[in-house]
């Protein structure tokens, strides 16, 4: 509701002295941030820029599964305190609904979507790691060793109590790893925050996590091209979709997004819980949705699924649309979402 | 036809030649100064703009002693990376960009190559 009220507001205020704005961050979530929008004047947007970059790099701190903060129990400090003996870390009210939304995230996506996985996510993470920074010996990580670590991933032992704001591992070899979903749910709560203060005519880009607020352009909605996921044809076929938003959240997942090379195959950061190998059904999968954190989540569960289930969890979902590539190059869509496609031509 | 009506055909011929090329000469050089350009953008600052119609290859170098560089080329109209002393050379593999919202950025330089270019109706605000 507040939603189309503002858009109503918006639409009235025909002004076309608005000047497009667009600045850069490095420093959060290891992805770059940008921030686009059409505002009056540079000090209306830069005001919107630092109040955008606290709330990021509060959020990138308490979901940080790497680092350690100075006085601040985020998730590195759950999974290094968690050991069986430590019982209980008493955390950021953020913390909590993350995990809250991650357990929702959990149930809806039948387990594709599963926090308590960092066992097995860390080991692809340091042998992606070791891949990219010695190419020449480049490994797989055994499986033996990645089924190991999958004995301890069992969500329903992250214990999260809402009243105390703490949260428990009762397994001590479990580790969290939010990476399919922080991102995408910090995302959509700065969004909200700004839309709650009136701020509108915003794109906020967090690594490819797009989430629109109001207009773009002239008062119309904002207009995003989807890059061609297969890096071969990207010359010839740059973008494979034009999409027309507003107030709408749009995240892709993709296999060229961050991957290694073993001999010469590579090998993407999208892991499948049943296989423990990087998913191999799609190119990328991309999803509309009117909120940041579930675009996040089903763009990486549907990349996971097979095309008849994910095409049944998108129509049970509202407000959600998805556009599947296969490693065919194939489209598929699901059935509202060319109400969102336009035309564009390229000269 | 007289010789006089001959003349005054050619005549007729030469100018409608010459305006028509006058007239094209016109149009390259308003979609020239209008055209595309690539920015770099260090730390989300403007540092330069290359014209996408002009080839070049620039060093762009980054870091406190300018240890950090990144091989801009613009040729035939599309920028891209050719070399790179990043640890992931994600920015080398990108493809040539040359349609206005397109990036390529190189996370660990913290470098970002725009393309801009004048409003026109139909811009793409993102490319993701």
């Amino acid at each position: 509701m507040l939603f189309s009220q503002v858009s109503l507001f918006t639409s009235c205020n025909f002004d076309s002295s608005k000047t497009k704005f667009s600045d850069y961050y490095f420093d959060y979530f290891d992805t770059v941030t940008t921030i686009t929008a059409y505002m009056e004047t540079e000090e209306e947007f830069k005001a919107v820029c630092e109040d955008v970059k606290a709330e990021l790099n509060e959020y990138h701190k308490l979901y940080d599964i790497y680092f350690r903060y100075d006085n601040l129990n985020n998730i590195c400090v759950i999974n290094q305190l968690t050991d069986g003996k430590h019982n209980v870390v008493k955390v950021d009210k953020k913390i909590i609904d993350l995990l809250l939304y991650s357990k929702e995230m959990y149930e809806l996506t039948n387990g594709k979507i599963n926090v308590a996985m960092g066992s097995v996510l860390s080991i692809w993470h340091k042998y992606r790691n070791s891949g990219l920074s010695d190419p020449g010996k480049a490994e797989l990580p055994p499986i033996e060793k990645l089924q190991e670590a999958n004995k301890y991933v069992d969500f329903n032992k992250v214990i999260i109590d809402e009243e105390n704001s703490t949260v428990f591992l009762s397994d001590p070899e479990m580790t969290l790893d939010v990476g399919a979903i922080a991102k995408g749910y910090a995302v959509e709560r700065i969004a909200m925050a700004l839309t709650e203060k009136g701020v509108t005519d915003v794109l906020l880009n967090v690594g490819g996590n797009v989430r629109t607020i109001g207009m773009g352009k002239d008062n119309e909605p904002w207009k995003v091209g989807i890059e061609n996921p297969n890096l071969e044809k990207q010359e010839e076929i740059p973008h494979i979709e034009y999409l027309k938003i507003s107030d709408m959240s749009l995240v892709t997942s993709g296999s060229y997004q961050r991957f290694y090379e073993v001999d010469g195959k590579s090998y993407h950061h999208i892991i499948d819980p049943n296989t423990l190998y990087p998913g191999e059904k799609y190119l990328s999968v991309s999803v509309l949705t009117n909120h940041s954190g579930l675009g996040d989540a089903l763009s990486t569960s549907l990349f996971l699924m097979d095309i008849e289930e994910g095409k049944k969890l998108v129509e049970s979902l509202e407000n959600v649309e998805a556009m599947w590539v296969t490693t065919d190059g194939e489209q598929i869509y699901s059935d509202g979402f060319s109400d969102y496609t336009f035309e564009y031509k390229t000269n | 036809m007289s010789n006089k009506k001959k003349i005054k055909n050619d005549i007729i011929l030469a100018v409608i030649v010459l305006v028509i090329a006058a007239g094209g000469i016109l149009l390259l050089n308003i979609f020239r100064t209008e055209g595309a350009f690539a920015v770099v953008k260090i730390d989300g600052a403007e540092a330069e703009r290359y014209p996408l119609s002009v080839n070049t290859e620039a060093v762009i170098e980054t870091g406190d002693n300018k240890e950090f560089k990144n091989t801009l080329v613009i040729e035939d109209g599309k920028a891209f990376i050719r070399d790179a002393n990043c640890p992931d050379k994600i920015c080398e593999g990108h493809n040539k960009i040359s349609y206005k919202g397109e990036t390529i950025v190189c996370l660990p330089h913290k470098v970002v190559i725009e393309i801009v270019a004048e409003d026109t109706a139909d811009d793409l605000d993102v490319v993701v």
